[in-house]
């Protein structure tokens, strides 16, 4: 028996600190007793890549439970509150066009399926407005709670937007103070494995031999680990999602009380899509676009056109995406999590929160030994697997139910062989049935649930063919619900501050956590 | 609405301030924030809380005097009950170590002297200096309480939930207490360091008041019970 007592993470990014935390936080025990311990190799040389903006409402239990104060974490790392995503132009091109995917479901979702009620009865209302209040308190910028709600409470749903510069160092201090992390700043220059391929030890050039009995490859789009040591393929999904390049600027507020949105703003572009995420000190603007559809100098003057004059003197940065993921993830005694494992444009800001997926799945799985491992491997690698296949199936869902004919790019992304088969099935299927409940979406821990394709699919104009007779059973329930969002905007209206307030009082004064 | 002004014996020589207990004078309030030595003094008559300032979020101690918005139930007891010092001090507020008044308070016009014929400071107004050396310094010490009981995680939300004799129910939130559970897990060290801080007995203090909510409910149904009589009058 060769028991697991030291887990080694390589590299010290986002993914990097927040495997650290939640494996750190959930063997807390066994590391105060001496018996387990993380360890956290990290290069002083190599920056981070730190694009991951966006989080998902997971963030806020994945911070709860490695004992981060909300507070702190407002302070630290710029953090603002984010409510969902705006899509603008995506389905006509006009001005008009937007949606909203919010991160509160429908009301009533446990209960009711509100999408044929809305498809008979929603008399020009959207579907988010019909059956969620979160997309008006976006349209007015209010934040998701007030100063009195303890952290990590909400009177709305809420994830951050965050600086992801910031984060890693925010993380490595609380991981390294409170929660037993060592931390070993060394350059990583050779790998020593085992005669089965099992990583023995990483070889620094500054702090000698690592050994542990777990590698967790965090070592971003060079894969130093999974994919160069131990070759596990690369999987390209760029046949899908199209887009390879990103520019990406920060573009400071006008004045340090400008209005902040409350969602992450995706407007599409003429071979891509835009970001805009708005942190206290200033927006993180960027286009995502193919190479293939765009020059760069052309994919400049679109972003120009976006951020105006004040782009004027701005560093632009480029960044290559390079979209798929690691045929497997965990493979002998060594799991990837975060680029490492794979990468997709952040349209849905899914970077993050399937780190803290793959984080805590490692956490709560930690194999006892070597012999078992290869059981919570296997597993981790049909989860994972899974992950990464819906995610890619619900990016391309936002370019696959496009009316859009402008421009090559969009053309090409409705193109039959570019969507994948599974998607292809679900779509013609709720052309019948709406998503909910009993549809495929049954893993644990879902990273989008049937809410995220209710909002994208009726956001974009999807129609399903209803029978009114079918709804009676439910009509007085769905009615109900649909009218009750109506009274929660009335009322969350007049308590909910505005979002700059609030961020600039918990900078003041801080949260209670209770 | 407020017209805030740093005192003195010569523009304010001749100012007079109503120092009665009124519901037209401000003291409409069913929540009143207090200090930690006022404790004993109010946990005989009313509920002491901890809750919330609604800009601030930051905890204060508080007594409840009523369920309903602008509701003191004590306002007719007089001189009985033992007043909050945040409604005895009335107009007057602290401007650093100066003293100040709010000259468009209701309370200021008739009523006690400030100041005497050769702007010697008037036995009332001497209250209200004594007043705010009580209170200043309270109020950083019942910080120091409220954060030591935030740390050892002391403190838990609590919702009243009060049924009266006419029918009617109030849930009233935004109010938190001491968590008994929480308490009877601490240290023995711990325990030691809250009984020479005298933190023992105010965390008692708060658990015993709890007790004064069905009696401060019995005041409300009275007070139901003497508008049937008038109306019958």
């Amino acid at each position: 028996m060769y028991p697991v007592k030291s887990v080694v993470i390589v590299g010290g990014g986002t993914a990097g600190w927040l495997t650290a935390g939640v494996i750190a936080a959930r063997h807390h025990g066994r590391i105060k007793a001496g018996s387990f311990s993380v360890t956290l190799v990290e290069s002083p040389a190599i920056g981070i890549i730190g694009v991951g903006e966006g989080t998902w409402p997971t963030i806020r239990t994945t911070l709860a439970k490695m004992g981060v104060s909300e507070t702190d974490f407002f302070r630290h790392c710029d953090g603002a509150f984010k409510q969902g995503g705006r899509f603008a132009r995506w389905t006509t091109g006009a001005d008009d066009d937007a949606y909203y995917h919010p991160l509160m479901l429908p009301q009533g979702f446990a209960e009711v399926n509100l999408v044929p009620h809305w498809l008979v009865r929603g008399n020009g209302t959207s579907f988010c407005d019909a059956v969620t209040p979160q997309g008006r308190l976006c349209d007015e910028g209010l934040a998701p709670k007030t100063i009195t709600t303890p952290e990590y409470a909400g009177a709305a749903n809420y994830a951050y937007h965050l600086d992801a510069g910031k984060f890693a160092p925010f993380l490595q201090k609380h991981c390294t103070s409170a929660l037993g992390v060592r931390h070993v700043l060394a350059d990583v220059v050779k790998v020593n494995q085992a005669g089965i391929g099992d990583i023995l030890s990483v070889g620094t050039r500054q702090a000698g031999e690592i050994a542990g009995d777990l590698f967790v490859d965090c070592t971003g789009f060079s894969s130093l680990l999974l994919g160069q040591t131990l070759g596990v393929p690369f999987k390209p999904c760029d046949d899908v999602l199209f887009c390879d390049t990103a520019l990406a600027v920060q573009v400071p507020f006008e004045r340090p009380d400008a209005p902040m949105a409350s969602q992450t703003n995706a407007t599409a572009q003429e071979a891509g899509w835009i970001w805009d995420i708005a942190l206290p000190t200033r927006r993180g603007i960027g286009y995502v676009y193919s190479s293939r559809h765009s020059t760069e100098d052309r994919a400049r003057e679109v972003l120009a056109r976006y951020v105006g004059p004040r782009i004027e003197g701005l560093k632009i940065r480029k960044i290559p995406i390079r979209a798929g993921h690691r045929e497997t993830f965990w493979k002998n005694n060594c799991v990837a999590v975060g680029l490492a494992a794979g990468f997709l444009e952040p349209l849905e800001s899914s970077a993050i929160v399937l780190g803290e997926l793959s984080a805590k799945l490692i956490a709560e799985q930690m194999p006892a030994n070597r012999e078992v491992m290869d059981i919570v491997a296997k597993r981790f690698n049909e989860v994972t697997g899974y992950r990464w296949g819906r995610i890619i199936d619900f990016l391309k869902l936002h370019y696959v139910l496009t009316k859009r004919t402008d421009t090559q790019f969009w053309i090409d992304n409705v193109a039959p062989e570019s969507v994948p088969e599974r998607l292809k099935n679900l779509l013609h299927l709720w052309k019948y049935q709406p998503p909910w409940f009993f549809d495929e979406f049954d893993r644990l821990e879902e990273v989008f649930p049937a809410a995220s394709y209710q909002y994208v699919l009726y956001g974009m104009g999807f129609r399903t063919e209803v029978d009114p007779d079918d709804m009676v059973g439910t009509a007085k329930a769905a009615m109900r619900y649909m009218s009750e969002t109506t009274a929660i905007v009335a009322k969350m209206r007049t308590q909910l501050p505005k979002n700059r307030e609030i961020i600039q009082k918990i900078h003041e004064y801080g949260l209670q956590p209770i | 609405m407020s017209n805030v002004v740093l005192l003195n014996s010569v523009t304010h020589r001749n100012l007079r301030v109503d120092a009665t207990p009124s519901a037209h004078y401000g003291d409409d309030r069913r929540f009143v924030g207090v200090i930690v030595s006022e404790f004993p003094l109010l946990a005989v008559h009313c509920p002491l809380f901890f809750s919330k300032d609604a800009n601030t979020g930051a905890f204060y101690c508080g007594a409840m005097l009523g369920f309903d918005e602008s509701e003191n139930l004590f306002l007719d007891d007089g001189r009985d009950c033992y007043r909050p010092l945040n409604l005895q001090r009335g107009p007057f507020f602290t401007a650093g170590d100066e003293l100040a008044i709010d000259l468009d308070h209701p309370r200021v016009g008739r009523g006690e002297a400030l100041f005497g014929e050769n702007g010697e400071p008037s036995a009332y107004l001497k209250s209200i200096i004594q007043l705010f050396r009580d209170l200043v310094p309270g109020l950083e010490r019942t910080k120091v309480f409220i954060d030591t009981l935030l740390k050892l995680k002391l403190i838990e939300p609590v919702d009243l939930d009060v049924a009266f004799d006419d029918g009617s129910r109030r849930d009233v939130t935004g109010l938190y207490t001491i968590n008994q559970e929480a308490l009877r897990e601490i240290p023995d060290a711990v325990v030691l360091d809250l009984f020479r801080r005298g933190y023992l007995s105010l965390i008692y203090l708060m658990i015993a008041s709890l007790k004064q909510v069905p009696v401060l409910a019995r005041r409300k149904n009275r007070s139901f019970t003497a508008g049937l009589s008038l109306s019958h009058a």
